[in-house]
């Protein structure tokens, strides 16, 4: 609309990254995430870890690549992710309050 | 004009004076990521919910076990393949974006039409994952058959269709957005100066998948 | 969609004077209108929630009486006009609900959000008008939803206005079915509402401030109003999950609250009061915000310690999130977190000090303006003063054995709540409505609304301390049937006529409001020399706000500066040799 959004915009358009790559790199983690499950060899515990870090992995890199999170300013990023650390204070207090 | 005022990309006001800067993101682009920290809240609600009741609770059924021995009734081969489609929609819906900053209009459309085919079919298999499970008597309350099958059925059933249905819902309600988005990029409503429409409501679709990443490792894979 | 259209709105406004009166007054999207249609709505459920509390009050105050006018309610609430328990119940349920739902929250931000941020931020309106129309509406909507469930066959939602499953989630346990899906749905659409509120009040404050109004030049009432949105946005969506999964629960067979199905019944507990407590924060803040401005303006002098003040609010946010389970102390929870709950929610009690420090040190030595937003204002600060310090008892896991689920929790609530919150809204409403009508309350019935409110309102709620201390539970039917309470009826007595004539004080204010609308004097435009932007505009202010955006050149408290001969000095007034500081933050 006026000169700087044009300029937002171009900046942005200079660090574009390669949305195939990624889409690639989406595809082996998923075809990863689900090869590990069916691994019933693995421990519980460990099975789970390495499944939330792929899930997390993955989320990762569609919000830093086709968010374009990795490319704004830090502030946006602070905004975007401020809810987590409430999600996991609410999530893991009362799961602590009743794991058996 | 004050032309000490540092312009900064959101509504210019009356007589010409910009604003404060502000977060330096159009307002529409702001707007779009407060909602979705409040969506990642929803959805914290009943995610949390499922991980409380699942993991602080007894027995609970198994991926990859089958279902006489109690293991989950979850079809993860259909669904991992509905998940690899809702990732390309997002491919899709990116690469649209990045076309129309290009200024290149038939790339804006066919990605967004695109699009909107992978989201449609990615509801179109859910419905049918749905009648499938609820055939077998998993549901919001399990068939008795069921639940004397599989531990913690009516829980998993209760939390399963609430996060999936929820999520579905984004889905569609997306599928519509980007529709409408579509239905004006064919219009000629989008430029490489003028495409904010674009951009918001695809970081509203890539949110969707985001939480749909999520949802099929700790629902199906977990 | 896009910036365009953004761009083209409030010009186009600007310059479009035949819109007819539907869309002016009834469809506008102008956050002004929107604010004032607030303010005649949530009046309206304000009346609403205290009339329901006239009721619980004649119950209270003269057990199984008929009640006046009860006559000619039905059998299956009050027969002969003596209401039925689940008919009380149902009262308290939707005594609380209005009140917090659909008069003090709206009051606070549906219409102080709205009509201020832009005002006072030098903005033509607010960043998506369109939204804000939706959000009113939709709220609108809400409340016909929650007003029709106090007619439907089987009567109003009876759990509580915090729904405790699986009281609330069974029907076969309260009698109470539709009225109960019904509340949920409402509260559903209220959330929907907030939401839209919420991402227009944040993106304005963020992205639509005035060159040189940076965040630390902004008002304390947009301070806390930015904060509370921020909360809103962030708690009402746990709300909105936790009631879906009740209405699931009574509906489609879900079990996640039943226990028979495996479910929790404490889960809803915590996703209630994870919501909750960020929620009665949502009911101070602004408030607490709105008194810093007129305390300031009416003592004259800048508010004491603003840095502190916004480290104050953003302290108390925060903090808010983790204190939830002081709700839920007596739920058998793991006494490390019980203690862990304890120290945060003392700790709350530092930068709310640090306020009402602030709040003294503002008026001590000040030139003192005696009006009647003043006198509100004042009140506020006493009266929350004695709630916090409620709190602070409540605070101690220990102590909270013996006074939860009593009258001395409803005696906090409400000091915080009425005392707080409501005087604040008064203090509001007489200081803005020059703004928003044109006209100026009538100051001599201001100070009688205020002094006979003032005092019947301690009369009523003070006396409630002492009925928890003495073991008087809350949301109790007939609390002669216990010997050990018998002593108190005579209290409950007195503080039901001290209620019913506060109650009656209220006409005071609301013919004040109303005749002044019309008949009040013509107000200048800046009536309470005052130095906020919205001053600078005519009143009522005009669509699309500033004729020329201004430009800020300091904080909004520069009273009795020496800099100048008169007490106070607008943010917009350039003085020879100081700078705008534009583009200084975000």
């Amino acid at each position: 609309m006026n000169s700087t959004e044009g300029n937002l915009m171009e900046s942005a358009e200079k660090k574009k990254p390669n949305y195939y790559f990624i889409w690639f790199l989406l595809f082996v983690l998923t075809v990863v995430e689900v090869g590990v499950a069916y691994m019933s060899t693995l421990p519980r515990n460990v099975l789970i870890l390495v499944l939330l870090a792929l899930a997390l992995w993955k989320a990762t890199l569609v919000a830093m690549y086709y968010m374009h999170l990795r490319f704004e300013r830090l502030r946006l990023i602070l905004l975007a992710t401020a809810p987590l650390p409430l999600a996991i204070i609410l999530v893991v207090v009362v799961l602590l309050e009743y794991a058996q | 004009m004050n032309e000490a005022v540092v312009m900064s990309g959101s509504v210019v006001m009356p007589g010409g004076v910009s604003a404060e800067p502000g977060m330096r993101v159009y307002n529409q682009k702001l707007g779009m990521w407060v909602f979705l920290t409040s969506e990642i809240m929803f959805f914290t609600s009943l995610i949390g919910a499922y991980i409380i009741l699942r993991f602080g609770g007894g027995a609970w059924a198994l991926p990859a076990v089958p279902l006489s021995e109690g293991g989950s009734p979850l079809n993860i081969q259909l669904t991992a393949l509905n998940t690899f489609l809702l990732i390309c929609s997002s491919v899709t819906m990116v690469k649209a974006f990045a076309s129309i900053e290009h200024g290149d209009q038939k790339g804006l459309r066919l990605f967004l039409v695109l699009t909107v085919l992978l989201g449609a079919t990615f509801v179109g298999i859910q419905i049918v994952e749905y009648t499938v499970l609820a055939h077998e008597g998993f549901l919001p309350h399990c068939s008795a058959e069921l639940a004397a099958v599989v531990p913690s059925c009516h829980l998993f059933g209760s939390t399963f269709y609430t996060m999936t249905g929820f999520h579905g819902l984004h889905v569609t309600i997306g599928v519509l957005c980007i529709s409408w988005v579509t239905v004006k990029a064919f219009r000629g409503g989008y430029s490489k100066e003028n495409h904010g429409g674009v951009e918001v409501v695809g970081l509203y679709w890539h949110f969707v998948d985001l939480v749909w990443i999520i949802l099929f490792t700790i629902v199906y894979l977990i | 969609m896009a910036t365009v259209e953004a761009v083209a709105g409030p010009v186009a406004h600007a310059h479009h004077e035949e819109t007819g009166f539907i869309r002016r007054y009834i469809f506008s999207t102008d956050h002004k209108v929107i604010g004032i249609q607030f303010l005649f709505t949530c009046l309206f459920f304000l009346a609403v929630g205290g009339l329901l509390a006239m009721m619980i009050r004649w119950q209270l105050g003269f057990p199984g009486k008929p009640l006046p006018g009860g006559s000619g309610l039905p059998d299956t609430m009050a027969p002969q006009g003596i209401m039925l328990p689940e008919f009380y119940n149902a009262l308290l349920t939707m005594h609380g609900t209005f009140m917090v739902f659909f008069a003090i929250m709206p009051l606070l931000v549906g219409v102080y959000a709205n009509f201020l941020i832009p005002l006072k931020l030098g903005a033509p309106d607010m960043a998506f008008p369109r939204l804000n129309m939706a959000s009113f509406w939709v709220f609108v909507l809400s409340g016909i939803v929650m007003l029709a469930s106090l007619f439907v066959e089987g009567g109003a939602a009876g759990a509580g206005w915090t729904a405790y499953a699986p009281l609330s989630a069974v029907p076969e346990y309260t009698g109470v079915s539709l009225g109960q899906q019904l509340w949920i749905v409402s509260i559903i659409l209220f959330a929907a509402s907030s939401l839209l509120g919420s991402v227009n009040y944040i993106t304005t404050v963020i992205n639509m401030r005035a060159p040189g109004m940076t965040l630390l030049r902004m008002p304390l009432s947009i301070w806390s109003l930015f904060i509370t949105a921020i909360l809103a946005l962030l708690a009402v969506p746990i709300l909105a999950g936790a009631v879906i999964m009740l209405l699931f629960d009574q509906t489609i067979g879900t079990t996640f609250f039943l226990p028979e199905g495996g479910g929790q019944p404490l889960l809803w507990q915590h996703l209630f009061w994870f919501f909750g407590h960020p929620e009665v924060y949502i009911l101070i803040l602004p408030a607490m915000g709105i008194v810093s401005d007129v305390l300031a303006n009416g003592s004259r002098k800048p508010i004491f310690g603003y840095h502190s003040m916004v480290f104050a609010i953003i302290a108390i946010a925060f903090l808010g999130w983790i204190v939830w389970g002081h709700h839920m102390f007596q739920s058998g929870m793991n006494p490390l977190l019980g203690t862990s709950f304890m120290v945060s929610t003392m700790a709350i009690a530092i930068p709310s000090a640090i306020k009402v420090f602030n709040w003294l040190g503002t008026m001590w030595r000040g030139n003192i303006q005696f009006n009647t937003p003043m006198l509100n204002a004042i009140a506020f600060v006493a009266m929350f003063t004695i709630g916090g310090l409620s709190g602070i008892f409540m605070a101690s896991n220990s102590v909270d054995i013996f006074i939860h689920d009593t009258y001395f929790i409803v005696a906090h609530i409400h000091y915080v709540l009425f005392g707080g919150s409501l005087f604040a809204i008064f203090a509001a409403i007489y200081f803005w409505f020059p703004k928003m009508f044109g006209r100026m309350m009538n100051e001599t019935w201001g100070k009688i609304h205020f002094a006979l409110t003032f005092v019947l309102y301690n009369l009523v709620f003070f006396p409630m301390h002492v009925l928890g201390m003495g073991g008087h539970m809350r949301r109790i039917y007939d609390p002669t049937q216990y010997d050990f309470l018998q002593r108190f009826q005579g209290t409950n007595t007195f503080i039901s006529i001290s209620a019913f004539l506060l109650f009656t004080a209220q006409f005071v204010f609301l013919i004040n409001f109303l005749w002044s609308m019309f008949k009040g004097k013509k107000a200048e435009l800046n009536p309470w020399r005052d130095n906020g932007l919205e001053w600078t505009v005519p009143s009522p202010a005009p669509h699309g706000n500033f004729a020329v955006t201004p430009t800020v050149y300091r904080g909004p408290y520069e009273f009795s500066s020496p800099l100048v001969e008169e007490d106070f000095l607008p943010q917009n007034v350039p003085l020879d040799g100081e700078r705008a500081g534009v583009g200084a933050e975000g």
